[in-house]
């Protein structure tokens, strides 16, 4: 069971996690049915993937980042270890349903939040060139394109032609949405406002549904929405806040480990939610960068390049650390400051898309990514 | 709409029914931007409009007094074990976000001058701050003091005092940074502890608030930046909320950290970076001066110029500014030496001369419609802590509308761009607003007289016309492509 426990309130306050549903099957097309869901989640800021997965066989972790490093790490192979904040995960990873990518990034070096962020949705092959997102390009191709479902739709589900957004409204003094009145307001549009008011009108039909507001709830709900008949068939999470510049942390109770847990929870908030689902599930997670090798004056770290990736799902059934392992000492830093990225972690996004979606790897490589040379890592994680 | 309120929707936000319209839109609204007009607001429901009392809003002093006592008071109270009604106690005679955010909101729906508090609001999201760490007391200090105050001066002088003020320093990390080779992390390595450099706020202090990535800066210019920065923080609330010191005490150790008791001026010697530094081919001198002298240069960049010409095309006129509408401002910038009066006054012109409709921020429309409507949304500030049956805590107002500058977000701050709010969550919340304004709100026009009073457009009084019942009516009203600035008038 998901460990967190916040009020509505705290979790607005503290966490500010938000989840987006996508891919409604269309109508008509059924019978193609891609094989499984994919799951993305936002990991907004930064990840640490040194502090998430720390290579404690690297000799040089301890000496570079001592007051990053978790003492009390679960030892995963005789070269990574994984943080105390992951227990659910590393539960995962016993049961062979969970990997991790470790020294990745998407190919950005520039360590700006924005337009790393901007790259790792629009996947494109540079920050702000693309309109829409790798996942619903992705959803296109496998002809669902559909609906999808927060507060704003984060650029990764864009492309598809209908989207959805979904975060319950609390508003005092407000009545249940009245389909005619809105259907009339819809109607008084002529342009885009008219399909996102009919989106709220189909929404008026619909029995209310009251999802707690925190993470762990948000990836129940997620899952138990995919793993209906005809449910969507895809689910972002975006988790803000892992930007931690000063008094980063080293264990489960500091800023970073923190953040670390809301990842935990959201991975078993899904599983439960996804019930038999999950044996066709895949989930990632998606930072905009790791952190610099180095701990800064402020006890805590700069904006860097590579990072880890964390895979969970059924569709994963043998757990394993994937990684060309660049060294952390000066000299084989990015810039002698950055953990090197030496896998394209868009190569792990194009293979969970295949796995989910059965999409085949060329076609991802070049109408996905626009990069027909990316290379295929399909086996290197679901073989 | 007619010329005055299709003006005041994009640029303003709207007229009040009490208000008599200008003949000559454009001249009004570039007069609004010099409008004095105290932070007005309402004591209670029902009670008349008066500038906000003094007590509630203290200076940047008594606001870190008031935080650290709160903390001291929380701390030694055991929070977990504290009754309700302490909790409640300390944090109403300490702690200042909701009180502030409910004056930001009475200033909004009250105020004389529509036009600067939209210019405002467009800074206070330039610098996007938020509450975090201990930050609260701050923010809405931020905007009355760094940002409002200096509206009708150069953005030079805004950049320095935002830069150095305690909600920006606190929130982009600055507070601890420490150069690599000044005292701090000299004594701090004899003593086996970590100390030193934090780049956060030089980072987007380049990216974000003046030059931008267009610029090409490099990582050194960032770490640059970074050390000029090193040394700006604010009181050690430690210090400040000792109670075992007198504050005569408590003065002498800030003049003997900083050579002041500002905290809004503090600048730490010992923590300083030695030496000149060069960011982008300047020379910055060390010492309490270089920061003003970057921030200077910065603020004369042509790069500068340029972004934040786009930015205020955007905000204002068109979700893709025209190269004409850009350069029309950026010559305005440029031949004023920055001159935030010249630079709005540009923006107000070409704003006011294109047709294009503009989608307002959720809680511009909210401000907006209550305007229009005469409806009491917001309660009174001696209410602040009370509760009332119909009418929301303004704090949860705002999270429900999914947009406050206190929320903690990201440093880029929100979007000007429709594109990033046309979803049906949003939208389903407008709809739940305008009917929760009509419904605990009251109105004191009908739909019908809002319309004619605006000169509202053939396809909302149809769409109008089309609905019944009278609450159906209002919801229809404000959701309508004109009130929302989707399609034009």
């Amino acid at each position: 069971m998901p460990k967190v426990n916040l009020t509505r309130r705290e979790f607005l306050k503290v966490s500010g996690a938000s989840l987006f549903l996508a891919g409604l099957p269309l109508t008509g097309f059924t019978k193609d049915k891609p094989p499984g869901t994919i799951s993305v989640i936002l990991l907004e800021g930064g990840m640490d993937g040194l502090t998430a997965v720390p290579p404690f066989g690297d000799p040089n972790l301890l000496k570079m980042r001592k007051g990053l490093t978790p003492d009390n790490y679960l030892k995963l192979n005789s070269f990574f270890g994984l943080h105390p904040s992951f227990k659910y995960f590393g539960g995962l990873m016993a049961k062979n349903n969970a990997s991790i990518v470790h020294a990745t990034n998407f190919p950005y070096t520039k360590r700006s939040h924005f337009e790393g962020q901007n790259l790792m949705q629009g996947g494109g092959l540079s920050p702000f060139s693309e309109t829409s997102g790798w996942l619903g390009r992705a959803l296109d191709l496998a002809k669902t394109p559909g609906r999808s479902m927060s507060l704003d739709m984060p650029l990764v589900l864009r492309g598809m032609s209908d989207n959805d957004n979904f975060y319950p409204a609390s508003v005092k003094g407000s009545s249940d949405l009245m389909t005619q009145l809105i259907n009339s307001i819809s109607m008084s549009y002529a342009k885009e406002g008219s399909e996102i008011f009919k989106k709220v009108s189909k929404k008026s039909t619909q029995k209310n549904s009251i999802v707690p507001r925190n993470p762990a709830s948000l990836a129940k709900f997620a899952g138990k929405a995919m793993a209906q008949e005809g449910g969507p068939l895809s689910s972002v999470i975006k988790v803000d806040q892992f930007d931690t510049h000063a008094s980063q942390g080293s264990d489960e109770y500091g800023r970073h480990g923190k953040r670390l847990t809301l990842i935990d929870d959201i991975i078993a908030g899904y599983k439960e939610g996804l019930g038999d689902a999950w044996d066709r599930s895949i989930i990632l997670t998606l930072t905009e960068f790791g952190r610099t090798v180095f701990e800064n004056g402020t006890r805590g770290t700069e904006h860097g390049y590579g990072s880890a990736g964390l895979l969970a799902g059924g569709a994963i059934t043998k757990s394993r650390v994937i990684s060309d392992w660049p060294g952390l000492s000066k000299k084989e830093q990015f810039e002698q400051r950055d953990l090197m990225s030496t896998i394209d972690y868009r190569s792990v996004c194009a293979a969970c898309i295949e796995n989910a979606l059965g999409l085949d790897h060329d076609l991802i490589a070049d109408k996905v990514f626009f990069s027909p040379k990316l290379p295929r890592v399909y086996n290197n994680i679901f073989s | 709409m007619n010329e005055q309120y299709r003006v005041a929707q994009k640029l303003g936000l709207m007229f009040q029914a009490d208000t008599p319209l200008p003949d000559d839109i454009k001249a009004w609204a570039i007069s609004q931007l010099k409008a004095k007009s105290p932070a007005l607001g309402i004591s209670r429901l029902g009670a008349k409009v008066k500038p906000w009392p003094k007590s509630l809003q203290p200076d940047l002093m008594e606001r870190d007094t008031m935080f650290a006592n709160w903390f001291q008071r929380n701390k030694i109270g055991d929070s977990a074990n504290a009754s309700n009604a302490e909790r409640q106690a300390n944090q109403k005679e300490n702690l200042m976000r909701e009180k502030d955010q409910l004056k930001f909101s009475h200033r909004n729906v009250y105020g004389k001058d529509q036009v600067r508090l939209r210019f405002a609001s467009f800074w206070a999201n330039h610098f996007t701050t938020g509450d975090v760490h201990d930050n609260q007391n701050h923010i809405g200090h931020a905007i009355d003091e760094a940002i409002l105050a200096n509206l009708n001066g150069d953005f030079s002088r805004m950049l320095y005092k935002v830069t150095s003020h305690p909600a920006m320093l606190i929130y982009l990390d600055n507070i601890y940074s420490a150069g690599p080779n000044s005292n701090e992390v000299k004594w701090a390595k004899q003593k086996g502890e970590q100390a030193g450099l934090n780049d956060n706020l030089g980072r987007e202090l380049l990216e974000l608030h003046t030059v931008s990535p267009s610029a090409k800066y490099s990582e050194e210019d960032i770490r640059s930046t970074a050390k000029v920065l090193a040394g700006w923080g604010v009181f050690p609330g430690m210090l400040w909320g000792n109670n075992k010191i007198t504050v005569k005490q408590k003065h002498a150790k800030l003049i003997q950290m900083a050579g002041t008791t500002d905290t809004w001026d503090f600048f730490k010697r010992d923590a300083a970076e030695p030496g000149t530094k060069t960011v982008m081919g300047k020379v910055i001198p060390k010492g309490k001066g270089g920061l003003r002298q970057l921030t200077d240069f910065l603020a004369a960049h042509e790069h500068t110029v340029n972004h934040i010409s786009f930015k205020l095309t955007q905000h204002f006129i068109s979700d893709n500014p025209s190269q004409s509408d850009i350069d029309y401002i950026a010559n305005a910038w440029k031949k004023s030496n920055g001159n935030l009066d010249q630079i709005h006054r540009a923006v107000i012109e070409r704003a006011v001369a294109s047709k294009e409709p503009k989608f307002q921020w959720p809680m511009t429309w909210l401000f907006q419609v209550i305007r229009l409507s005469g409806a009491t949304f917001f309660l009174g500030w001696d209410q602040v802590d009370d509760y009332d049956d119909s009418i929301m805590a303004t704090r949860k107002i705002f999270e429900e509308l999914g947009q406050s500058f206190w929320h903690v977000r990201q440093p880029n701050g929100y979007s000007s761009a429709k594109s990033e709010w046309l979803s049906g969550e949003m939208f389903e919340r407008r709809i739940r607003f305008a009917d929760a304004i009509y419904t605990a709100g009251k109105p004191s026009f009908t739909s019908q007289q809002i319309m004619n009073r605006i000169g509202a457009n053939k396809t909302t009084r149809e769409l109008v016309n089309s609905v019944a019942g009278r609450k159906e009516q209002f919801i229809a009203l404000m959701c309508s492509p004109e009130l929302m600035g989707l399609e034009n008038a």
